[in-house]
């Protein structure tokens, strides 16, 4: 026992003096690393992006409820450490200057926004600035929209239910006010002690109290745990971030996915190249496997030497692999700090677990079949030293490997779905690089005949050694693969986000616009050099019944909450009617508008979502409301809509025949850049009773988000392409060491160095061209599986990369090759002989 | 069973049949032989004649075919590969042609492995003992890429008598050196042999080795034959 542990001690020792243990070592050291510093980076990206995005909940959880919530439930918020505060909602009819519209009011109590901020100013659509502050008593602050709605000054007097307050600032900007592009009603913010004496609160009214908290996951997750059971599902509703299914949230979502994804291949990395080093460890310990058993030793004693090796090699690995990983995301962290501000103080332990766990399953998985190898190297080796491992079986190795793999991403992500996809795509890739390695024998064997030129020499040892060749073959195109998937993602990715916000994405949305202002409108713009979208006809109808169904509460539930945007469909609907469907628009049943024929049923095309939530089938009958008449339509298609383009879209768009009878307002964007707001005054001077909506705010909010969220993945790219250059390298490396003594054969038998070195050189410019071209492949099914189940992208192909994948791999294997190769015929023939031994 | 004490090795109608891609291949004909305590026995015969096979089944490297070995009393024919490991360990030592020295060891340690493996504690004194006898006492921190051909060879040595074995089998321990080093290592190897009273058997090609022998084994084509005075000539020329 004791001998046994010292003898490993030992071999350890000096080989690792010796350089012997770099290969292996190296490769433990690379994997704990990668998957250390990219988890522990995108932890703490994460948690630095959850708290940016918090803002737009003004929280990091929300309770929202249909009445007020038992004070005791806030006191156990309280007493749990966490912030709270409060907001009420109330859709109310506001009076001033002797005209009256319909606000979204909100109460605030001291404390709101817990996250975010709000911005206030004393022009009309003016910049905001940052306030801490609320409206005090008697003081209300209010939208733009408001004022130019009921023409209001700074300074007027507005009555709210039964009381009268006086409009002391413009609000710019709140941080929860939602994605949508109109945000109803213009927002109007009092005090929380001012409510009860508007005296709206009462019974029939449509109010929302919301509940604000702010604290650590922890402390969140367990007050969540105490308030759930005292929930009740109808009126109340618990959020967080994660929950928001806007754009944003979507947005995180996709990077969150992106770097688990980055992370799960930064493991397979590791696992690849652990497995590697780990064959390779193993073929050069079997001369003193064969000498101990020679001398002796019993198969107990060598298992417990190599497993004893194998323990110090891995924890050193760890060690080692720790501190880099750790540096690494170090630098990473103060590389990026100007984009996005992550916190390095918060240390998080799962990343480190996982990278110890990942170092050690893979050192222990992957070397178990080589070693198993080892242990059964017969004693006979020390006379015939042809002789090998007594066990072989590639399909044990293959399938070993890949169920380690498997398990160790499935625990990893613990989604079996993205993991399944990696797995599958694996499975094809390493299939089909077995066939192709047959088929280059069969090739290699006729091309390989004739003159023993540098390309002979290059397909003879394809061929002769096939089966090493296609162990290589598939850690060089698994690695390539991976580095296209991370790649090719992360280009896909970024180019959709930008593609959702392109420079000049319409930042005011104008609606009310009638059929006479319509010319008059569109020429001032083009006057005055600004550009008008589409003019989309509306009117505004009343949704009656289903196929006589007639609508109830439940239906219009949506009605009781704050205004939200697209979720809030109303009783009251906004028509439009149009021959052409709209872009970024997707029948998904039935069939599009066709050209209305006399005595034809009049057709609408329904929004699949809203059609869910009001059960609205194909041929359902819809009627609407429209001022006093109403008007029967049949649903001929349901569409999908991209939520996530800045443009009006529409639950209902109608034959436009069935509207011909109604006067129509209009509603459009436009672009104006931030630091050119003061010419929106000027644009909508001639146009009072247009209704401006300004989501400038909320675009340069999400983009900004956006662009973080693009150099964090930008940076796990670069991350994951060191770590993957480091496998190539390592591979070339150790692929360099078996060919070591066909080239001290070669160099003794008086090959020149030129002939070797172009040999060898062609030799790996052919397996990185044929790993680039079967890795583009994967990557494509890769990434068409990826993107359309998990990503929620459309997927297409990546025709450029069939070229590029093929031409890098073989100029990067090639180079390396030609690297390491350069390095062994620097040593002369006697040294390169001993170098053999 | 039992062996008359003064028989190191006996061996009764060995056999060793291998198959090949062509069918089985007979590589050694029934071979009976004895080889008494203490003495010195080469093998000689050409290259591919079945000597180093021999050799591997003697030493408990390999399993006979068919047949009873036993060494030092031990039936090695009915012993699994444990079983003779153990045996390898408490009696045997081995010389290769490739001195087949653990590279990531020193030479010293290397000298100290086999010691070590049979649980000796006195192992590195033995060691450095030993290694001084070899003539490579200041050398025992280098690694076997660090010595020459001959050096390796009596580190080798050294490692093959470090546990005191009954019996020491050398695989043409001259073979891969010139002729200098190559009598160092002959003069090394008989005498630490005649000291401590081991008995030897030799494979070589080398006549002049073979001579140092007491007895002569000739091998052709899996057939053994002593080679007494008359058939020496032949035998030489075969070797040769």
């Amino acid at each position: 026992m004791k001998y046994g542990f010292n003898l490993a001690w030992r071999l350890f020792k000096h080989e690792a003096k010796r350089g012997e243990l770099t290969i292996i070592l190296f490769a433990i050291v690379l994997s704990v690393a990668a998957v250390l510093s990219l988890s522990l980076f995108s932890e703490r990206l994460q948690s630095a992006l959850t708290a940016k995005s918090a803002e737009f909940i003004a929280a990091d959880r929300l309770l929202e409820s249909g009445k007020p919530v038992d004070p005791a439930w806030i006191d156990k918020a309280k007493e749990m450490g966490l912030q709270t505060t409060q907001q009420v909602y109330a859709r109310s009819m506001v009076f001033g200057n002797e005209q009256m519209t319909l606000t979204s009011l909100r109460a605030a109590a001291s404390g709101y926004p817990l996250k975010g901020e709000l911005k206030t100013s004393t022009e009309l659509f003016g910049l905001g600035d940052v306030t801490d502050s609320l409206p005090g008593p008697g003081e209300a602050w209010a939208e733009s929209l408001l004022l130019q709605k009921l023409g209001l000054k700074l300074g007027d007097k507005i009555e709210v239910g039964d009381k009268e307050f006086n409009l002391t600032r413009i609000i710019t900007d709140v941080p929860d006010s939602g994605f949508s592009v109109f945000g109803g009603n213009p927002k109007v913010l009092i005090g929380i002690n001012d409510l009860a004496a508007t005296n709206i609160t009462g019974p029939g009214s449509r109010i929302d109290y919301t509940y604000f908290f702010v604290g650590e996951n922890s402390d969140l997750d367990d007050y969540y745990q105490w308030l759930r059971p005292q929930l009740d599902r109808e009126i109340h509703d618990w959020e967080s971030v994660e929950d928001d299914d806007s754009r944003l949230g979507r947005s995180v979502g996709r990077a969150e996915q992106y770097f688990l994804l980055a992370s799960l291949l930064a493991i397979v990395l590791a696992a690849v190249s652990i497995a590697v080093a780990a064959q390779r460890y193993s073929q050069r310990h079997y001369d003193p496997v064969a000498i101990m058993k020679t001398l002796g030793a019993s198969k107990k004693l060598v298992q417990r030497v190599y497993l004893y090796q194998i323990t110090f090699i891995t924890i050193l690995g760890i060690l080692l692999g720790t501190l880099v990983g750790f540096v690494i995301q170090h630098l990473v962290v103060l590389a990026v700090a100007d984009k996005v501000t992550v916190s390095l103080d918060v240390w998080h332990w799962r990343p480190l677990i996982i990278a110890v766990f990942t170092g050690t399953i893979c050192a222990v998985l992957f070397s178990l079949y080589p070693l198993l190898k080892l242990f059964s190297v017969p004693p006979l080796r020390v006379l015939r030293r042809d002789l090998g491992a007594g066990m072989s079986s590639r399909v044990l190795q293959f399938s070993a490997t890949g169920t380690a793999i498997l398990l160790l991403m499935w625990a990893y992500s613990q989604n079996l779905k993205i993991s399944l996809i990696l797995f599958v795509s694996g499975i094809v890739l390493v299939s089909a690089l077995l066939i192709i390695t047959y088929g280059l024998i069969a090739v290699g064997r006729k091309l390989g005949q004739g003159k023993m030129g540098a390309w002979q020499l290059a397909w003879a040892r394809i061929r002769r050694r096939a089966m090493d060749n296609s162990v290589q073959l598939i850690s060089f195109s698994v690695t390539i693969m991976l580095l296209l998937v991370v790649l090719v993602m992360r280009n896909d990715m970024v180019s959709q986000w930008q593609d959702q916000l392109p420079q000049g994405t319409p930042n005011y949305f104008m609606s009310n616009i009638t059929e006479q202002q319509r010319p008059a409108l569109n020429e001032h713009f083009n006057q005055l050099g600004v550009k008008t979208d589409v003019f989309y006809p509306v009117v505004r109808a009343r949704f009656v019944s289903i196929n006589d169904e007639t609508i109830r509460t439940a239906v219009t539930k949506e009605d009781e909450k704050k205004d939200d945007g697209r979720n809030g469909l109303g009783r009251e609907a906004n028509l439009t009617w149009s021959n052409q469907l709209q872009k970024e628009n997707k029948i998904i049943a039935g069939q599009w508008l066709d050209k209305w024929q006399e005595g034809d049923d009049f057709g609408v095309s329904v929004e699949e979502r809203i059609a869910e939530r009001l059960n609205i089938k194909l041929n359902d009958k819809l009627t609407f409301n429209i001022g006093s008449e109403v008007i029967t339509v049949t649903v001929t298609s349901l569409r999908s809509v991209n939520w996530q383009t800045m443009q009006p879209n529409f639950f209902f768009v109608l034959q436009p025949e069935a509207m011909e009878a109604f006067l129509p307002t209009y509603i459009t964007s436009f672009h104006v850049a931030t630091d050119n707001k003061a010419k929106i005054a000027e644009l909508m001077q001639p146009f009072s009773s247009v209704t401006l909506f300004d989501v400038d705010a909320r675009i340069n909010q999400l983009r900004e988000i956006v662009d973080q969220v693009s150099v964090a993945v930008e940076f796990i790219l670069v991350l994951v392409l060191i770590a993957g250059s480091l496998v190539l390298i390592a591979q070339v490396q150790a692929s360099m060491d078996e060919r070591l003594q066909e080239l001290a054969i070669l160099r003794t038998l008086g090959a020149k160095g030129s002939l070797i070195r172009a040999s060898v050189i062609y030799e790996f410019l052919i397996i990185g061209a044929v790993a680039g071209l079967m890795a583009a492949f994967a990557n494509e099914l890769t990434l068409y599986l990826l993107q359309s189940q998990i990503f929620q992208m459309q997927g297409k192909l990546h025709f450029e990369y069939w070229l590029i994948a093929p031409l890098v791999g073989a100029i990067t294997v090639g180079l390396l090759g030609a690297a390491g190769c350069w390095r062994l015929l620097t040593l002369n023939t006697s040294q390169l002989l001993r170098k053999m031994v | 069973m039992t062996t008359t004490p003064n028989v190191m090795i006996e061996t009764k109608q060995i056999t060793k049949v291998v198959s090949t891609s062509e069918g089985e291949l007979q590589i050694l004909q029934p071979i009976s032989f004895n080889v008494k305590e203490g003495e010195s026995v080469a093998i000689v015969g050409a290259s591919g004649s079945g000597k180093s096979t021999l050799l591997s089944l003697l030493a408990g490297l390999d399993q006979v075919s068919d047949g009873e070995i036993l060494l030092a009393g031990s039936p090695l024919h009915s012993m699994d590969e444990e079983q003779r490991a153990r045996i390898r360990g408490e009696k045997v030592g081995f010389i290769f042609q490739s001195f087949m020295l653990v590279q990531s060891l020193t030479a010293l340690e290397n000298i100290m492995l086999p010691a070590e493996i049979a649980g000796m504690d006195n192992a590195k004194q033995l060691g450095q003992q030993i290694l001084e006898k070899v003539g490579l006492g200041h050398r025992g921190n280098h690694y076997p890429n660090q010595l020459s051909g001959g050096e390796q060879q009596r580190v080798a040595i050294a490692r093959a008598f470090i546990t005191k074995p009954k019996i020491l089998f050398a695989d043409e321990p001259t073979g891969n050196l010139d002729a200098a080093n190559s009598e160092k290592v002959e003069s090394l190897l008989f005498e630490l042999n005649r000291n401590s009273d081991t008995t030897l058997v030799l494979v070589t090609h080398d006549p002049v080795l073979a001579k140092h022998c007491q007895r002569q084994l000739n091998m052709q084509a899996g057939v053994l034959t002593e080679i007494t005075e008359q058939n020496t000539q032949t035998a030489q020329q075969q070797a040769g």
